[in-house]
């Protein structure tokens, strides 16, 4: 019974995880400009963070190691030291971006300005992981985070061509606005892999005690929790290649985008927009904060757990405390989150081979994976995925100069 | 047994499993002719910085003198307190009193402990 | 005299006539009740293959390749090392004299 609670539970994580402001804002993006063209996109950042998510948790239920623990000692402080700096700096900037989507949110529920709320959004998430467990992190915000369902109901309610749709699943180039174009398939891919959710699902897994018997569920939980997330942001594609492209809005603004649900949910889509990502950007801000913090104590060795009390964790705890505050920052400042989101989702992109790699070495290790190293197909995944990163990260930067 | 393999980088707990750091250097002691022989495991101070170059290692000497527990040097533990090692490094040592911890106990005591609902860091 | 070893690794080793011989990337060490002897430096890129527990990768790799040899390595044994310049190990043997590790 308790495996099967965690299933559920797992699955409506992915909520937090992979829906947040970058893949709204990017899929929003992509349906305006266009249309069903980049659904492809979503499907394959899907697939390939099934597969990882589930290696990060193999890895952890097998090992007893999680990502970072295991990456630090296998490749040596050095190499660690390079991912810990990029790493942080693009989890910095997401958390920046998270935590003004928050803002954003309360901004058009109560038309105050976004960087009035930047402190006391900070504060909360912060008083959370301060006097919350990971379990009431995990899942509460996770709950909390089914209001995103909305997206699905609007493009249902919205009627969209099936058919035309799933064109979208097949790679095309547009023949407008190519650099555009690459631009924003970079950025889903960069929203849709994000190194910070495998490391906090491989820390989730430890903190949760996993044994090699939770293999099958780590399975399941992948498939069907990160399913779940690519499925909600395609609903936001096909929303806004409904609602918005025949208007011709881009999405360039927070507020534009709320016309995603006030289509299709003309009595409650605003409010039902606002509170999706609210909730969705809450639980990103929690898991991007716990990662970082994760990343910091595990490859140095202090103790760690979201369950202890901070002063038994003291390094781990100063870490997301310094972290949230200095994220504060530059939207009290009023610097725009939907900017630094485009950004940062580039960035993600740019440095996601620095994550990738050391999985195809860790998922192969006799050592730690005993009789559950990866099979033909992971590492043959794990393969493309590496190449694809490494794809994007010679392409991110200059897209977004070009295409941004 | 592979020394970089199987200990290098590796966790260390203490004999309550109380984590203590990582092995981020350690101390071979070189003879005219004896067998080289590893005598010390050392963790933090300027060990892992080194590793990566020489003025990361003078920089965090400089930032180690300036807040915290003012320690520079790493901490130095005799290979013979090394119980076991599998997936973790296991010391028949007590944290608290070899000095990995200072750290985590100022910062404790300084900070965290001064944030209200941080909590109190035992005295045992 | 003390070594720190962690800085030891990835230095270039060079054998008595002044050749290269490759790069520290594994010590292979004998625990004896309290103490730890070092016995071998293994040079090399196999080496360091070995250090990464990479060869359920690598090996596949060889096969395909029909290569036995793609990689090498050289077991060290102590006594033929000479660290009294830790920045510049020295081998106190010609390489012709080594050992090789597939």
């Amino acid at each position: 019974m308790k495996k099967i609670l965690q299933i559920s539970l797992g699955i409506v994580t992915s909520v937090g995880g992979f829906l947040e402001i970058g893949s709204v804002m990017t899929a929003a993006q992509a349906g305006a400009a266009f249309g069903y063209q980049l659904l492809w996109a979503i499907l394959l950042g899907t697939l390939c963070l099934i597969f990882l998510v589930e290696m990060s948790g193999r890895l952890a239920a097998v090992s007893k190691h999680t990502i970072v623990e295991a990456m630090r000692e296998r490749f040596g402080f050095p190499f660690f030291f390079i991912v810990l700096i990029g790493m942080v700096l693009v989890a910095f900037m997401v958390l920046v971006a998270e935590l003004g989507g928050i803002g954003l949110s309360f901004q058009i529920l109560t038309g105050i300005g976004f960087p009035w709320w930047a402190a006391p959004v900070s504060l909360l998430v912060w008083l959370l992981m301060w006097k919350g467990t990971f379990g009431l992190i995990e899942n509460g915000a996770s709950l909390l985070g089914l209001v995103t369902i909305c997206f699905i109901v609007a493009a249902i309610k919205l009627r969209p061509d099936w058919s035309s749709a799933a064109s979208g699943l097949v790679p095309t180039m547009p023949h407008m606005d190519k650099a555009h174009y690459g631009f924003i398939a970079v950025s889903i891919l960069g929203a849709s892999i994000s190194p910070y959710l495998m490391y906090f699902y491989s820390s989730g897994a430890i903190e949760d005690k996993w044994d090699e018997s939770y293999i099958p569920i780590n399975r399941l939980i992948a498939g069907l929790g990160m399913t779940f997330g690519g499925v909600l942001s395609m609903a936001v594609l096909v929303t806004a290649a409904l609602a918005l492209r025949p208007r011709g809005i881009q999405v360039d603004a927070f507020d534009q985008a709320a016309l995603l649900t006030t289509t299709a949910l003309p009595k409650w889509g605003f409010y039902l927009f606002a509170m999706s990502m609210l909730f969705a950007c809450f639980g990103a801000a929690l898991e991007i904060s716990l990662a970082i913090a994760y990343f910091f104590a595990q490859g140095f060795g202090w103790n760690w757990s979201e369950d202890l009390e901070p002063s038994k964790d003291a390094r781990f705890s100063l870490v997301y405390t310094i972290i949230i505050l200095l994220a504060a920052i530059p939207l009290v400042a009023g610097i725009d989150p939907v900017k630094v989101t485009m950004v940062s989702m580039a960035l993600t992109a740019a440095t996601l081979p620095l994550a990738i790699v050391p999985f195809l070495f860790l998922m192969n290790d006799p050592i730690y994976m005993g009789k559950h190293r990866n099979g033909w197909l992971s590492n043959s995944v794990v393969a493309i995925v590496i190449l694809i990163s490494f794809v994007l990260a010679v392409i991110s930067i200059p897209l977004q100069i070009i295409g941004g | 047994m592979n020394l970089v393999r199987d200990v290098l980088d590796k966790k260390l707990l203490d004999r309550e499993d109380c984590p203590m750091g990582r092995v981020d250097g350690l101390v071979m002691h070189v003879g005219e002719r004896s067998q080289p022989r590893i005598t010390h495991i050392r963790i933090g101070g300027s060990t892992p910085w080194m590793r990566v170059h020489p003025a990361f290692a003078k920089l965090g000497a400089k930032l180690a003198r300036l807040w915290g527990p003012r320690r520079t040097e790493p901490v130095r533990i005799p290979w013979s307190h090394v119980v076991t090692a599998g997936r973790d490094i296991k010391l028949d040592v007590k944290a608290r009193n070899t000095g990995a911890l200072d750290w985590e106990i100022w910062i404790a005591e300084h900070i965290i402990e001064r944030i209200p609902g941080g909590g109190q860091e035992e005295e045992e | 005299m003390e070594v720190d070893v962690e800085l030891l690794l990835n230095t270039k080793v060079r054998d008595v006539d002044g050749k290269e011989i490759g790069r520290i990337e594994e010590l292979h060490i004998r625990r004896d009740d309290k103490s730890c002897l070092v016995e071998a430096y293994l040079i090399g890129a196999s080496a360091l293959i070995e250090r990464m527990s990479a060869w359920t990768l690598v090996r596949p790799i060889q096969r395909s390749l029909h290569s036995r040899n793609l990689y090498s390595a050289y077991r060290v044994s102590w006594q033929d090392m000479d660290l009294s310049d830790p920045l510049h190990p020295r081998l106190r043997i010609a390489k012709r004299d080594l050992r090789h590790v597939p």
